[in-house]
């Protein structure tokens, strides 16, 4: 073991302590009030962020002397604090202890609290944080949306309101949670991680009423608004008023200025609309299939007018033809006195050597036939 | 032949401009017999579909606690 100096005496040693402490540099704290209790002579409590926490003691005159309002230091205020670290070093009998002794106190202003959502809001743009919700494909007509808000507020009943105004009556799963100081931010998250991981969830939308910077300051949670960037289900925000910009509406998919928007934005498409539109769309699909079910026959009437009309030229040139034909017809010719010479099958033999070939011919009259042989003593025509 | 069975839309949305460019040929009175039969039948697919999602989000709003479905999913059982 290696040697180490001393031993000291150890009350000697927390004097030293003592000393080193507040020779540190003194400076101002901002953070939230949390666990306030009060002696007679001073009040204590630990000034708290997401990161970390510091025991402070203020003496009750420089409380009073601070002039804060009535009730104004009080658990979950945002404060600044002025002062130095401190050790008290107990003695015979008292308990040591570690504290940040503060002898200026204020609430933490607007100012205050804009400087640090701006640095934050610089930092998280830099790494691309704003941009990758609203790259999701948000749903027009979701079944199922979760809700993050507090279970007693106006912010519920607006956003059910503009819900059922689009006529949407779907599935809505309400994470209820503290909307409010320290233990805000964190419940947040986790009940947006949580509607997350539920399958048929298919939109998020996170909302609470107005207030100061410092009512809604659990909205510019970084691990909240980290949280809320990488998430794949698309997350509405509807935090404040108008005039509030809080972290989260930088990197949700879509910031709305008040809860009825969200409705909207978390439903896009209006309901009462689409089901009226979708009735006139099978109105006019009705009215074109009938049209042209009743078209069907007509044209099938005019396919059969125009066929007959067709049919009725045809059977008149026929006619036509047909006395043309009946005009060249042999017996026609047979009735001027003229004869045809057949062959035995009464195919007509119409030269001298096809006659003298056969043989034997009919010869046809108008008034019948008769057999005739073909001798070769006759004259043939060249 | 027996008519291609149609797919079920992507979404509701390519559903409805689908349904929207069947109707404008529809109105344009260039669709001749078989075509605007077809269209027809397709479009009252479309309609059929359409119907049902938006019957879906029409039966009255339901509303569940996260809680409750949390304490659902860690006591499968009961």
């Amino acid at each position: 073991m290696e040697e180490l100096p001393g031993p000291f005496p150890v009350g000697r040693y927390a004097r030293k302590l003592q000393e080193e402490l507040r020779r540190r540099a003194r400076v101002r704290l901002v953070g939230e009030v949390t666990g306030l209790s009060r002696s007679k002579v001073q009040a204590y409590f630990e000034l708290r962020d997401a990161e970390g926490a510091v025991p402070c003691a203020i003496w009750l005159d420089d409380l009073e002397k601070a002039g804060l309002p009535e009730g104004g230091l009080r658990d979950g205020a945002e404060v600044v604090i002025g002062g130095g670290p401190d050790y008290y070093p107990g003695g015979g009998q008292a308990s040591p202890s570690f504290a940040f002794r503060a002898t200026q106190v204020r609430l933490a202003g607007e100012g205050d609290l804009l400087a640090r959502l701006e640095a934050l809001r610089k930092q998280l743009r830099a790494e691309g944080l704003f941009e990758l919700q609203k790259q999701l494909a948000r749903p027009r007509l979701p079944e199922t949306i979760g809700v993050v808000t507090a279970e007693s507020g106006a912010a519920r009943r607006d956003l059910l309101a503009g819900l059922r105004r689009r006529g949407w009556a779907g599935t809505v799963i309400w994470a209820f949670v503290p909307v409010q100081d320290r233990r805000a931010a964190p419940a947040i998250a986790g009940a947006i991680q949580d509607l997350a991981a539920t399958p048929a969830v298919e939109a998020i939308v996170v909302t609470r009423g107005g207030g100061s910077l410092a009512d809604l300051w659990a909205f510019c949670d970084e691990t909240l608004c980290r949280t809320v960037a990488m998430l794949r289900v698309p997350v509405i925000s509807a935090v404040g008023h108008e005039r509030d910009s809080t972290l989260i509406d930088d990197v949700a998919a879509v910031a709305c200025s008040t809860p009825t928007h969200a409705a909207e934005a978390a439903v896009p498409l209006d309901c009462n609309a689409a089901r009226g539109a979708l009735a006139r769309s099978a109105a006019a699909l009705r009215r074109a299939s009938t049209v042209a079910r009743s078209m069907a026959p007509a044209r099938l009437g005019r396919l059969d007018r125009s066929a007959s009309a067709a049919l009725d030229r045809r059977r008149t040139s026929l006619r036509h033809v047909d006395m043309a034909l009946r005009a060249h017809e042999p017996e026609r010719t047979l009735e001027r006195g003229y004869a045809l010479a057949e062959d035995t099958e009464g195919e007509p033999v119409t030269g001298a050597a096809e006659a003298l070939a056969a043989g034997r011919v009919r010869l046809r009259f108008a008034d019948g036939r008769v057999g005739a042989r073909i001798e070769q003593d006759g004259t043939r025509d060249e | 032949m027996e008519p291609a069975m149609s797919e079920k839309p992507e979404s509701y949305e390519a559903a409805v401009e689908r349904l929207e460019q069947i109707i404008d040929r529809l109105d344009s009175g260039q669709a001749g017999l078989r075509e605007t039969l077809d269209l027809c039948r397709e479009g009252r697919e479309l309609v059929t579909y359409c119907s049902a999602e938006l019957d879906a989000v029409g039966e009255g709003l339901k509303e569940l606690k996260l809680e409750d479905l949390a304490a659902r999913l860690e006591s499968p059982s009961s």
